[in-house]
């Protein structure tokens, strides 16, 4: 029973008795939910301004030839080799973590399922590296991995890689920062696929077990489709982030070694500060957007979906 | 299917996952804790004489460098964390609880899409939003102010404290609050002494959460401040950055900027996984 | 004058009317009962009196003030949840206290009350406790006693015995009119149950599907039920209804129900035209010798109903036939037996239009 519809309705009834009351609890709702709704919707603001950005050929370099240019900078983009670079990084860089993240986590999380002193140990464990900034996660592997005095640098030379040059070297930069991205993120997943494990019903899979039906079966067939609302949250969440990725590589290289790990917002932050150009900056920025709310709605309808049929599984 | 039935292997597995994610703090704390000779002696000692040396520097702000004394400021860094992450708590719950009570509460024409819009947002680049403010907060003054930058981190926190809180005042019954009215008491009342205390845990859930997202933020600060109103996050990279800084002091300084949220989530956990979780599900 | 009067209320949802046209008067200390089944409209009623929701049409009058367009704290109403609606937070004590708290009633006397009510309620003893660790039962009574604490002239009790179970149900049953009286308080009662309606109202006002269909005593309503609906929902098991017809070119002194021709006293003779027959299973009696006027039945069941038997029977064209009678007489291992013979009391029967169910 919800309270009072706030939609509007015809004042003034039918004539003689019947007159038609007054709606409810009046202005209320607004006034409780007006100051957020300010503050969200002045996101727009800037919003705005960084589309007309983009569509301006702006560079604080040169503010006398600052004008409005259309699509120039996306075409500018298309035919440009580092813009490309930028993509299939940020897409190497998604594809790889969110990935990694998704079977690791859901492997920690099945490791965890069963209820005890040590899984509830490690459960508060996992936490940990999620609550670390991103930022300063990156800085922490960065002095591991320090060629000089760096532990991780000095393991892996004694199993057979000596001058392992992690972040500083082309080829292996991108392995290192997706390496920190899984040592922050995979906790968020494998605790909200635990969480998601912990809430199934237990029914199935007794009646599996009873039937004597084969454990591979009962994984790919039962479990993964129940779960599947929860593995399309945390994919979701993640692929937004990873491919938004700016503090860890930020903090780690800057965008380098060169540009192999140019991903779309260092990109742009290059662009922006380093070579003053507003408007290729915020161009590149919104092409990042509309992949971002692409996916964002993409990921709204199959959730529904996902979810009621999950609840009719079980 | 309840796990992997074998338990020498389940062990064994939970010792690696354990160490993995574990390793990279507890090697940082070590390091905190060593003279720049015990860093850069290899291999890597585990065993050494520990010395508070670090962390007095950087409290007292005076680092003895490759040649000598710099003077850093690194406890502004973490003053300014403090104070930019708890005001904008603050703000978000003054702002979003009684926003969230009325979503929950009242159907708005519309809602469901107003909702979506919001979190459309937050899922959007921050860096597209960021450059044009940057511009507009040098116009108004509002560059490098707590003021700017809290106002800047409701965008963070107000959707999630909203969000969280929200799935908890659905799920207190209108007919408590019914009955309180009837009971005589005002509307005011009923928020106050039946809705809130009942929805505390995801309050307190949203709380926790959006502190960590704020105390955690990244490139708001970068942009929209400079060396004045910085956090940590922010200051340890440009500590690592200036040259003749011992390593010993770089550890202490991102042990110190990572404490806070540490001992918030041993703390509170139950309550971030579930705000976690509720928050990524129920929305 | 009625003390409370609802006129031509109206609710709908989404184009669907809950509550049509509903008009009714509920005298001063009276206890009226809104029977209904479930999707009637009858919370839909109580959260519109009290002030939960807005009426799309009508008024709401109580105690001489137009209450419709008041805030539920400015009504002077009490209410008990089905569901309890209990503090979580509070104790069982500060539960009760909570009205006489809104009127800043003094420390002194608001103990005095709530101890008062809660002696009435026999659940003086639980009082420190927080409602998770009551029963069911002790939950109900603090919620009655919550409602009762501050005297208001009105009481609305939304199914409170619903969630409570079957035995303390019964015993709340005989309790609770002696407590509303104690009270002296007019009372608006929903529920779904027509023995509860039937034990607790001095009148039953009957909704189905948002329309009041009938307002009366218990007894009217038992004895002259204005439709067939009505009819089946009062009695258990329910009434019978079967299809009529009159038999032989005369004025009917003759009907055939379910293929036998029964004679019908004269007074019930106009009515029988084409109509639905309604006979309650206890006005019909089960002989083992053949009788004018009785139908050939055979006795598919036998249960034992509280001090009566129910007899499932089914006549010669298989139409099934519910009939009871005291316990005791019948001999045992009376199912299946083909040779019974059914007297039906005719000048009890109730008569109804085919289509629309209304009575004759």
């Amino acid at each position: 029973m919800s309270a009072a519809d706030l939609a509007a309705h015809p004042a003034g009834g039918s004539a003689g008795e019947g007159v038609s009351r007054k709606r409810g609890p009046g202005l209320l709702p607004y006034l409780l939910a007006l100051p957020s709704l300010l503050v969200c919707a002045g996101i727009l603001v800037p919003f705005v301004t960084a589309v007309f950005y983009s569509l301006e050929r702006y560079n604080l370099a040169f503010p006398q030839a600052r004008k409005f240019i259309w699509f120039g900078n996306y075409i500018k983009l298309l035919n440009n080799a580092d813009f490309w670079n930028t993509v299939r990084v940020s897409m190497t860089y998604t594809v790889l973590t969110v990935g990694v993240e998704l079977l690791l986590g859901l492997g920690i999380a099945l490791l965890l399922w069963r209820r005890s002193w040590v899984t509830n140990l490690l459960n508060v464990l996992l936490i940990l590296p999620l609550m670390v900034a991103p930022a300063i996660a990156s800085l922490m592997w960065k002095l591991m991995t320090n060629s000089d005095f760096g532990v991780l640098s000095y393991l892996v030379s004694v199993i057979g890689f000596p001058n392992f040059r992690w972040a500083t070297a082309p080829g292996s930069a991108m392995f290192t920062v997706v390496l920190v991205d899984v040592w922050v993120y995979t906790p968020f997943i494998a605790i909200l696929l635990l969480a998601g494990l912990r809430g199934l019903p237990s029914q199935p899979f007794e009646a599996a077990e009873l039937d004597g039906v084969p454990q591979t079966f009962v994984f790919f067939r039962i479990l993964l489709p129940m779960l599947a609302p929860y593995i399309l949250t945390a994919t979701l969440f993640r692929m937004l982030d990873s491919i938004q990725q700016f503090d860890i590589i930020y903090a780690m290289t800057q965008g380098g070694p060169g540009n192999t790990l140019m991903v779309f917002q260092i990109q742009a932050y290059l662009q922006a500060f380093t070579f003053t150009n507003i408007g290729r900056s915020s161009a590149i920025l919104m092409v990042l957007w509309a992949i971002t709310y692409a996916l964002s709605k993409y990921f709204m309808s199959t959730w529904t979906r996902l979810r009621e049929r999950a609840h009719g599984l079980a | 299917m309840k796990g992997i039935s074998i338990s020498p292997l389940r062990g064994a597995l939970m010792l690696i996952v354990a160490l993995f994610f574990l390793f990279p703090l507890f090697w940082i704390v070590l390091m905190s804790f060593e003279t720049n000779t015990d860093i850069l002696r290899s291999p890597p000692q585990l065993f050494f004489s520990p010395t508070l040396h670090n962390y007095a520097a950087l409290i007292s702000g005076k680092l003895g460098g490759g040649g000598g004394t710099m003077t850093v400021n690194y406890m502004q860094n973490l003053l300014n964390s403090v104070i930019l992450s708890v005001c904008s708590v603050v703000v978000s719950l003054i702002l979003a609880v009684p926003a969230a009570y009325a979503f929950a509460r009242f159907k708005f024409r519309g809602g469901e899409d107003i909702a979506f819009t919001l979190l459309s947002f937050r899922f959007a680049p921050p860096l597209l939003v960021l450059l044009p403010l940057l511009n507009y907060f040098q116009v108004i003054g509002l560059y490098n102010t707590y003021f700017g930058l809290i106002w800047v981190y409701q965008l963070i926190t107000l959707p999630l404290v909203l969000w969280i809180v929200r799935g908890y005042f659905e799920d207190v019954s209108e007919d408590i609050e019914l009955a309180y009215r009837l009971d005589g008491h005002s509307w005011l009342s009923t928020f106050f002494k039946i809705a809130i205390p009942l929805a505390r845990p995801g309050i307190a859930a949203a709380a926790l959460l959006a502190f960590i997202y704020a105390w955690n933020n990244f490139i708001f600060a970068l942009i929209l401040g400079s060396s004045a109103i910085q956090p940590v996050t922010v200051g340890a990279l440009a500590f690592i950055t200036s040259s003749g800084i011992e390593y010993g002091q770089i550890a202490a300084a991102l042990v110190l900027s990572v404490i806070p949220t540490l001992v918030l989530a041993i703390f509170t956990q139950r309550y971030l996984v579930e705000g976690l979780s509720l928050g990524a599900i129920k929305g | 004058m009625p003390f409370l009067t609802v006129d031509r209320l109206a609710k709908a949802y989404k184009k669907h009317e809950v509550i049509r046209d509903l008009s009714f008067a509920v005298e001063p200390l009276e206890t009226l009962v809104v029977f209904g089944p479930s999707g009637a409209g009858k919370t839909v009623l109580l959260r519109l009196i009290a002030g939960m929701i807005h009426p799309d049409r009508g008024t709401i009058t109580a105690g001489g003030r137009d209450i419709t367009d008041l805030n539920p704290e400015q009504r002077h109403l009490g209410m008990a949840f089905q569901n309890f609606a209990l503090y979580p937070h509070m104790t069982a004590y500060e539960n009760i206290a909570s009205p006489l708290r809104a009127k800043q009633t003094a420390a002194a006397e608001l103990d005095a009350r709530v101890h008062e009510v809660a002696t009435l309620l026999r659940i003086d003893h639980v009082l420190s406790h927080l409602p998770r660790a009551l029963s069911n039962g002790q939950k109900q009574r603090t919620a009655l006693a919550r409602s009762l604490v501050s005297r208001p002239p009105l009481i609305l009790l939304d199914d409170p015995l619903r969630n409570v179970d079957a035995k303390v149900r019964y015993e709340m049953r005989l309790e609770l009119p002696r407590v509303l009286r104690a009270r002296e308080t007019t009372v608006l009662y929903v529920t779904q149950d027509y023995k509860e309606a039937m034990a607790l109202g001095d009148r039953i006002a009957v909704l189905i599907d948002g329309v009041l269909e009938q307002i009366g005593t218990p007894r009217d309503i038992y004895q002259t039920p204005a439709n067939s609906r009505i009819a089946r929902l009062f009695g258990d098991p329910p009434i019978n209804l079967l299809a009529v017809q009159p038999v032989g070119g005369s004025q009917g002194a003759q009907i055939r129900v379910a293929s036998t021709d029964l004679r019908i006293p004269p007074g019930q003779a106009r009515r029988a035209d084409g109509c639905v027959l309604g006979l309650r299973p206890e006005d019909i009696a089960i002989g083992f010798e053949p009788q004018p006027g009785a139908m050939e039945v055979e006795i598919d069941a036998v249960t034992p109903l509280n001090d009566r038997e129910v007899m499932l029977l089914r006549a010669r064209d298989g139409t099934e036939i519910f009939a009871s009678a005291p316990q005791g007489s019948l001999e045992t291992g009376q199912r299946g037996r083909r040779d019974a013979w059914a007297m039906l009391d005719l000048a009890q029967a109730h008569f109804f239009e085919t289509g629309s169910g209304a009575r004759v």
